[in-house]
């Protein structure tokens, strides 16, 4: 059974529609990757997962039925616009946060120390959040959607503000917590994360589904035939079966004409005698594949 | 019911431990003390205490003035000194022993018009000195006893009565407008206090976008109710706190003040005046969350607070209308807004009858109006909050939810 199905969901503000028939579903131990560029209507389908709004029409079910109050407490959020009370020591802060997650003062006591300690802010507990940089309060809304140990997990842009080494703390927290068992929902625009982290994806622009399904799916679906190589020699202008060859910085793409495969690629390539120091089938980065889906997409709202 | 407790407390715990919390708690008692008592020690360090001299050419006094009462830091007594003659008078005058004194010339008996010799103007009790005491020797010449012409110049106390008896008044006592005038102030100080607490909360997590995290956390209308329970608990502390110094001084000050005894107050008054002025601060709990969920920043907010003020300040601008006509149109309107009525009813019901049925349709209307403005809270709430950047229109607020699934 799905953690979260949303079902043909609906939503407008005013005379803007931000999402409109929006389906996918989420499974538990996963990491489902909810892409689109700025505007597509992302947080909006998060908002109404969350039940913070009501969708005009459609449906979610989530943990088996639609949102309670103690589903609630079953759920860690991080938003994309972060949020601490500035004027509140970091410990207070998240404290009270975690009391609304149903902990009791016993509990927090026993699991905050952890948290902070596991993020390096064990020092900074007692700063206000004014005071923390912009990484630690990151860290610090991780505490917050995580201390309550919540079923599901929803963060916008999780490695936002994080530098190299707090990037693969928070990479290794999230695998963590799949491993777990726990189902993780991530709004990205670093399509590398994605590509590390995520099983499954859904990509929505303006408003729409444009594309969703497994990472190596989704890849498949868009592998064409061509192939990168690195050659020791130049290659002539011109090759058998080969419709299109472009100069890369230190490699060469090769666009198979239809009907030749890459293994005949390679046979051209060795049968010219041409030296390679790799041969490799071009697979799209999910970059490509996002950039690719989305113009398409303007193309037919245009 | 667990969530919105935490919040409460959070909310409670939160203001009352900040200094601006403190700061205000105490800077307003001792404002108005310091204000008391700087007026109390201007006007008695002004007071020229001095004794009055009285030269008497017109052989009229035959009495001794009474200076047999003391004179002390907060009751000052101005003597009378009888003087035989006008240059001795004088100099006791020019050498600053005396204030100034009264010369009765000759034909005082048959003009009734004498001087008042000074290099200063007289103070107001000057004149009811000299007077008094030369009316009380003119009463003796003609054998008649001064203390029975006062009491009867004094004329007859009448006391008010309403019909049904419930209300009396005996048509002297101010201190009886003193009672709602301290629950109009309080209510006011209260209400802007812990009205702006809630909204600055409000507007703070808007802006600081804590208030999305609350919301997948609580649903809204439990942070509603946590938030002004908390509040108003702050308020309450402000009210008890104010209301222990007021009694602290008055038990200091016990002996000063027993015109306090003549107040005397029912229960069902109090409990009325405290039942509108909860009902007054939940709907402007509920109008400060409105204005602090539509709104986008503390500044903005701000300027809206001040429109507030003005229902609450209008029993205090027509206070001669109430005292004239306490059953008035005015009066009575203002008796059903929910931000001026705790001060107009309680002050109506202080200076006239107010009839049961009437106060009933007053908390009928203000419970209305509270409800309607809670309801428009919640919808502004859920609508506002997450607009960030941009301030919610009335269309917007108005706009009908579709709902279909």
């Amino acid at each position: 059974m799905s953690t979260i199905i949303v079902d043909k969901i609906a939503k407008s503000f005013g005379a803007t529609q931000a999402v409109q028939d929006v389906s996918f579903e989420v499974h538990p131990g996963e990491i489902f990757a909810l892409l689109g560029p700025n505007g597509s209507g992302k947080t909006t389908s998060i908002r109404v997962i969350l039940d913070i709004y009501q969708p005009d029409s459609g449906s979610v079910t989530i943990l088996g039925g639609p949102m309670t109050n103690e589903k609630l407490n079953q759920i860690g959020y991080i938003p994309e616009e972060r949020g601490l009370y500035q004027d509140v020591p970091l410990d207070r802060c998240l404290t009270y946060l975690a009391t609304l997650k149903g902990l009791t003062e016993e509990q927090i006591k026993e699991r905050l120390p952890e948290f902070l300690a596991k993020f390096d802010l064990t020092d900074h507990a007692k700063k206000k959040a004014k005071e923390l940089s912009k990484g630690m309060q990151q860290k610090g809304q991780l505490i917050a959607a995580l201390i309550h140990d919540p079923e599901i997990i929803i963060i916008d842009e999780p490695f936002s503000a994080l530098d190299p080494v707090n990037t693969q703390l928070v990479k290794d927290l999230l695998i963590e917590q799949r491993n777990a068992g726990k189902t993780i929902v991530m709004c990205t625009h670093q399509m590398n994360q994605v590509e590390q982290l995520c099983d499954r994806l859904v990509l929505i622009d303006h408003g729409q589904v444009l594309m969703q399904g497994e990472l190596s799916e989704v890849r498949d679906r868009f592998r064409t035939n061509e192939v990168v190589i690195d050659s020791l020699d130049p290659l002539p202008e011109k090759l058998n079966g080969v419709s299109r060859i472009e100069r890369l910085n230190d490699s060469y793409r090769l666009t198979p004409q239809a009907g030749h495969s890459a293994h005949q690629l390679l046979d051209e390539l060795l049968a010219q005698g041409i030296k390679l120091n790799s041969f490799e089938v071009a697979v799209p980065t999910l970059d490509e594949i996002f950039i690719q889906v989305v113009k398409e997409g303007n193309g037919k709202h245009e | 019911m667990n969530k919105t407790t935490n919040v409460a407390r959070y909310e409670y715990l939160h203001h009352v431990g900040s200094k601006r919390f403190w700061l205000y708690l105490v800077s307003v008692p001792l404002g108005f003390g310091l204000i008391l008592v700087i007026s109390l020690l201007l006007s008695r360090f002004s007071f020229d205490t001095r004794p009055v001299g009285i030269v008497d050419n017109g052989s009229l006094i035959q009495l001794e003035p009474d200076n047999s009462k003391e004179s002390t830091f907060f009751n000052p007594q101005i003597y009378l000194y009888v003087y035989p003659d006008e240059s001795t008078a004088r100099s006791a005058a020019s050498a600053g022993e005396i204030q100034g004194f009264a010369l009765l010339p000759q034909d005082y008996p048959a003009r009734y018009q004498l001087t008042y010799w000074t290099n200063k103007q007289p103070d107001s009790g000057i004149q009811s000195v000299i007077t008094d005491f030369i009316s009380a020797n003119l009463m003796a010449a003609e054998h008649i006893d001064y203390a029975v012409l006062r009491r009867i110049n004094e004329g007859s106390s009448i006391s008010l009565q309403s019909l049904d008896g419930s209300q009396t008044s005996d048509g002297t006592s101010w201190h009886r407008i003193a009672v709602p005038v301290v629950i109009g102030v309080l209510n006011f100080i209260v209400v802007m206090s812990s009205g702006g607490y809630l909204l600055k909360a409000l507007v703070e997590e808007k802006e600081n976008r804590t208030i999305e995290i609350m919301l997948t956390s609580v649903p809204s209308r439990e942070i509603m109710a946590g938030k002004i329970v908390g509040n108003l608990g702050v308020g309450l502390t402000q009210i008890v706190v104010w209301v222990l110094l007021l009694g602290i001084a008055g038990f200091l000050f016990r002996s000063k003040l027993g015109f306090l005894a003549d107040i005397h107050l029912s229960g069902s008054y109090l409990v009325i005046s405290l039942a509108l002025m909860v009902l007054s601060f939940l709907f402007m709990a509920a109008l400060m969350a409105t204005i602090g969920a539509a709104m986008t920043s503390t500044e903005e907010s701000q300027g809206v607070i001040g429109l507030m003020v003005l229902p609450m300040m209008i029993p205090f601008y027509f206070f001669n209308v109430f005292l004239s006509n306490p059953n008035g149109i005015l009066a009575r309107v203002l008796s059903f807004i929910p931000l001026s009525a705790p001060l107009a009813l309680s002050l109506r019901m202080a200076i006239s009858s107010v009839s049961p049925l009437e106060i009933g349709l007053v908390f009928v209307a203000i419970i209305t109006f509270t409800l309607l403005m809670f309801w428009l809270a919640g919808v502004v709430f859920k609508r506002g909050m997450l607009q960030y950047s941009k301030r919610l229109s009335l269309k917007e607020i108005f706009k009908k939810e579709t709902r279909n699934a």
